[in-house]
């Protein structure tokens, strides 16, 4: 027995010389993990510690936030449901070879990805608002049609991609032999697609249901601009900031959307996936899935192309309403939208310099993070990988509620600054860049770097010419998707703006809140003009070498 | 079969190392030559891999040392360690030339330029690589592949070379020529080499010594001569080549197999009367036809599988199964009914039984 522990001593001492003589790897885990606690733990930590216990009680037995708390899972269900359907038809349609025009759906599916998710919302004001160019314009009605059914179909069309994107990875790797040996055994059509096709799917629905779940529950934008008096839960607490300073209040609320978003996230990551009849393998592509009946193929061709169209009208009216002079009233084009907003305001540039930084930053931090925990052997590393994922599931507000009462007081009183700006990008986007960058290290045998420590390279030098060389594609995916989501993200730094620090973003909110929807369009324009432009600049920088949303 | 202590190159300890609970290396120790190339032979997940791990410094051993030429490499990390592996997977820099993959442990050791072209030129020009200099690996055969390998483990010197399945990835025929041309270069530079294989044939083909392990341990240390002639147990018997494992027992001088009595074998160690005893014999040890008083049995066919220079007979004897090799079947009828078997006591291989005797090896001779 005396034998047995000394031995185990004997192990676990060998663990900690393994760190202290690579004093490098030791540093750069300290780094990791104080930048985790300090930037995702506290924060979180802080905004449930806030609220007393009158918040609480309120929260729990008030009507009024009972009534938020049930729009707030209402209108996530419902668009979560519409936006997976029209995902799983996109991702289906895409995947068969027989579909016309298939490679442009790919392509409208990924714009709502690379743009603002609440463009959405402003067309949608465009078009049906009270100046709205079908209520008002063409139609003659006068009326309030902000509510749950406009901000349903908004949402649906700002999140069908994010299912479109996770279901087309799953078809794409069920292998189509299956439904050739189906047919074989005398299956075909309808029959074949739900005893084969949609079995198959159903893990990758659930988690794509679950993925876009977190969003939806948590979408600040939409419900801002198209809600009107339908409010819930992310929107009423930026009102409970900014219209009643009630920060104890607006904490408490931006908890309430923790719990189900963090459930959500768990099913998601560590039950679901662990279910998927997809298989990875290393062979080149299967075959191409037999063809469909043509009464189908135009079918899913329609409804492909409707939504396409709905799309393609949604931002073509926020680029016409940024050349209007008064939206409804006055067409004659005008560059006077663009003249306060673009020209001489400093936030699309902001929107830039502070995403970018987050980007790089946020990029080589996630691909630290994941070297260390997948390559080096340290007490507590599955509550860093957990911690470097967490960010998903943190709705923003409450990313940027925790950031407010985080950082307001020395030692980091970072309010008011860039950084702090800056901070949240970084670490809200960090399990985008972290995920891409396992997915890369994963893909490397460990007996590469050891080959190189064999061959007299230190762990650092190793790191160098070795790992990052080979990862390098995972990190620019990272960079790039990094880089698009902080351009467009609202609902964290929407709470952490300050004069000189104001992003695009918020800025379309305040323009659009205002009801100057032509400023609004004007920057909206601007910052997708600005995102896609740079995605073009690398693409050729690239030499178009870079695989992006499946294209 | 210890070896003399000052030519031990590399002395492993009484390593041992476990994996959560189970000890993939239960107490290993064994010395390796100076200049010599020696096996670690076993069954996949006998520890062998661990083992060369363990000397290469990607683990580190949980008790127990490694000794290279007598200095304790305890806590020295590999990139410390005067030792080179060559990856069952090759491990080559999948984003650099075979040219940078050979010069990328001369460049950590800084060497000037022109010296460092010199060397990886003459280093690829050993191993057959000229003109590939500017390929990347995924532009070579598997056989190309495993020479950049070697070459970029030999060009920096090392004292030992560690290899690990080296071959495993190669299909049959070039395993072959691969063996011998690894064997011929380990000969050439003279370098200590540990080559670690589940191949007994490999094994046998190429080492000046064998270590057999099982279970992390290492059951037999000797020449493929001696393992294979002389195995120390039935798994080693069985395990390097083919064997006939049988139970029989012993009664006085006399080995009781079913209903055939046969006098024990001069060279077999004390058994009590009464004794159970496992048997061990090779295919090519018994002859089909009559032999000398005492080394005879009966038997009848079951089956026969034709394998060109061979027929391989599944043979019934008192109840149990040997497999008996016709060398020279052609022109002949295939053997059936009762035949008359004789063997060679001297190669007939007596344990007691019920270690931890492997029989079950039997069914799949």
């Amino acid at each position: 027995m005396a034998k047995a522990t000394a031995v185990q001593a004997w192990s676990g001492s060998s663990r900690v010389r393994a760190l202290t003589r690579d004093p490098l790897g030791l540093l750069a885990i300290v780094f990791v993990v104080g930048c985790l606690a300090v930037f995702v733990i506290f924060p979180v930590v802080r905004v449930l510690a806030q609220p007393g216990l009158t918040e609480w009680w309120r929260l729990f037995t008030d009507p009024r936030w009972l009534r938020l708390g049930g729009n707030t899972f209402l209108i996530a269900v419902l668009s979560t449901a519409s936006a997976v359907a029209l995902g799983f038809l996109f991702a289906y349609a895409t995947s068969r070879p027989d579909v016309p025009l298939r490679h442009l759906f790919k392509l409208v599916a990924i714009l709502p990805l690379v743009s603002p998710p609440f463009v959405g919302g402003l067309a949608f004001i465009l078009l049906f608002g009270r100046r709205g160019l079908v209520t008002y314009s063409l139609l003659g009605l006068s009326g309030d049609i902000y509510g749950w059914h406009g901000l349903w179909m908004v949402q649906t069309l700002a999140f069908f991609p994010i299912a479109y994107l996770s279901l087309a990875g799953v078809l794409r790797r069920i292998n189509p032999t299956l439904e050739y040996a189906a047919q074989d055994l005398g299956v075909h059509g309808l029959r074949l697609f739900c005893t084969v096709t949609l079995p198959l799917a159903t893990p990758g629905l659930a988690s794509a249901a679950l993925l876009v779940g977190i969003y939806a529950l948590s979408d600040f934008g939409n419900p801002m601009l198209v809600g009107g008096a339908f409010k819930v839960l992310a929107t009423e607490t930026y009102t409970q900031i900014t219209g009643w300073g009630d920060i104890g209040m607006a904490a408490a609320l931006s908890a309430a959307l923790l719990l189900p978003s963090l459930v959500l996230f768990v099913l998601q990551r560590y039950w679901v996936e662990g279910r998927s009849y997809a298989t990875i393998t290393g062979k080149g592509s299967f075959a191409d899935p037999p063809p469909m009946s043509p009464a189908v193929r135009w079918v899913v061709f329609t409804a492909c192309s409707l939504v396409a169209l709905v799309l393609l009208a949604t931002y073509a009216v926020v680029f016409v309403g940024a050349f209007a002079r008064t939206w409804g009233v006055n067409w004659r084009p005008t560059l006077e939208n663009f003249e306060y907003t673009v020209f001489r305001g400093s936030q699309l540039w902001n929107s830039i310099r502070f995403a970018g930084t987050a980007a790089l930053g946020g990029s080589f931090f996630a691909v630290i993070a994941a070297f260390l925990v997948h390559r080096k052997r340290f007490p507590g590393r599955a509550a860093v990988d957990f911690a470097a994922v967490l960010p998903a599931a943190l709705p923003g507000t409450l990313i940027g509620v925790g950031y407010i009462l985080a950082f307001n007081t020395p030692p980091l009183a970072l309010t008011g600054t860039g950084a702090i700006i800056v901070a949240a990008m970084l670490f809200r986007t960090i399990p985008v860049g972290y995920q891409a960058a396992v997915a890369g290290l994963a893909q490397i045998a460990p007996s590469i770097e050891e080959g190189a420590a064999d061959l007299g390279a230190r762990p650092l030098r190793t790191f160098w010419d070795v790992t990052l060389p080979l990862i390098r594609s995972a990190f620019t995916s990272a960079l790039i998707f990094t880089f698009i989501r902080s351009m467009n993200t609202l609902s964290a730094v929407v709470f952490l703006i300050s004069p000189g620090n104001v992003v695009a973003s918020a800025s379309i909110l305040a323009l659009a809140e205002h009801g100057d929807w032509g400023q609004a369009s004007a920057m909206a324009a601007s910052l997708m003009s600005a995102v896609f432009l740079l995605l073009l600049a690398f693409r050729l920088i690239t030499g178009g070498r870079l695989r992006l949303f499946e294209l | 079969m210890s070896m003399d202590n000052t030519t031990a190159h590399v002395r492993i300890d009484g390593v041992v190392k476990r994996f959560g609970g189970t000890e993939a290396v239960a107490g290993v120790s064994l010395d390796i030559g100076r200049g010599s190339l020696t096996t670690v032979l076993g069954p996949s997940g006998c520890g062998k891999t661990t083992l060369l791990r363990l000397i290469a410094g990607f683990v580190e051993p949980d008790a127990g040392d490694i000794l290279i030429d007598g200095v304790s490499q305890r806590g020295l990390p590999p990139y410390l360690r005067k030792t080179s592996t060559v990856f069952q997977e090759y491990a080559l820099f999948p984003h650099m030339t075979v040219f940078d993959n050979v010069a990328y442990g001369l460049r950590l050791r800084g060497l000037s330029r022109t010296a460092l072209t010199e060397k990886v030129r003459h280093t690829l020009s050993l191993m057959q690589l000229e003109g590939l200099e500017a390929r990347y690996p995924r532009e070579l055969s598997g056989g190309q592949q495993q020479r950049v390998a070697l070459a970029r483990s030999l060009i920096v010197e090392p004292e030992v070379l560690l290899m690990d399945e080296p071959l495993s990835n190669l299909d049959a025929k070039l395993r072959v020529s691969v063996r011998e041309e690894i064997r011929e270069i380990q000969r050439r530079v003279g370098i200590t080499t540990l080559y670690v294989t589940h191949d007994q044939e490999e094994a046998l083909a190429i080492s000046d010594t064998i270590a057999v392990m099982q279970g992390g341990k290492v059951m037999q240390v000797g020449t493929p001569r001696a393992i294979y002639e002389q195995p120390a147990d039935p798994f080693v018997a069985a395990f390097v080549g083919q064997v006939n494992l049988l139970r029989a027992k012993i009664e006085g001088g006399s080995l009781r197999l079913g209903s055939l009595l046969l006098p024990l074998p001069a060279n077999t160690p004390v058994l009590e009367s009464g004794e159970e005893v496992i048997l061990a014999l090779r295919p090519e040890a018994i002859r089909i036809g009559a032999g000398s008083a005492g080394s005879e049995v009966q038997g009848e066919v079951v089956s026969r599988t034709y394998l060109g220079t061979t027929v391989r007979y599944r043979i019934a004897v008192a109840g149990q199964h040997l497999t008996v090799d016709d060398p020279d079947p052609a022109g002949r009828p295939l053997l059936t009914g009762v035949l008359t078997l004789s063997f060679d006591p001297s190669r007939l291989h007596l344990w007691p039984a019920g270690s931890d005797a492997p029989l079950s090896h039997q069914d799949s001779l």
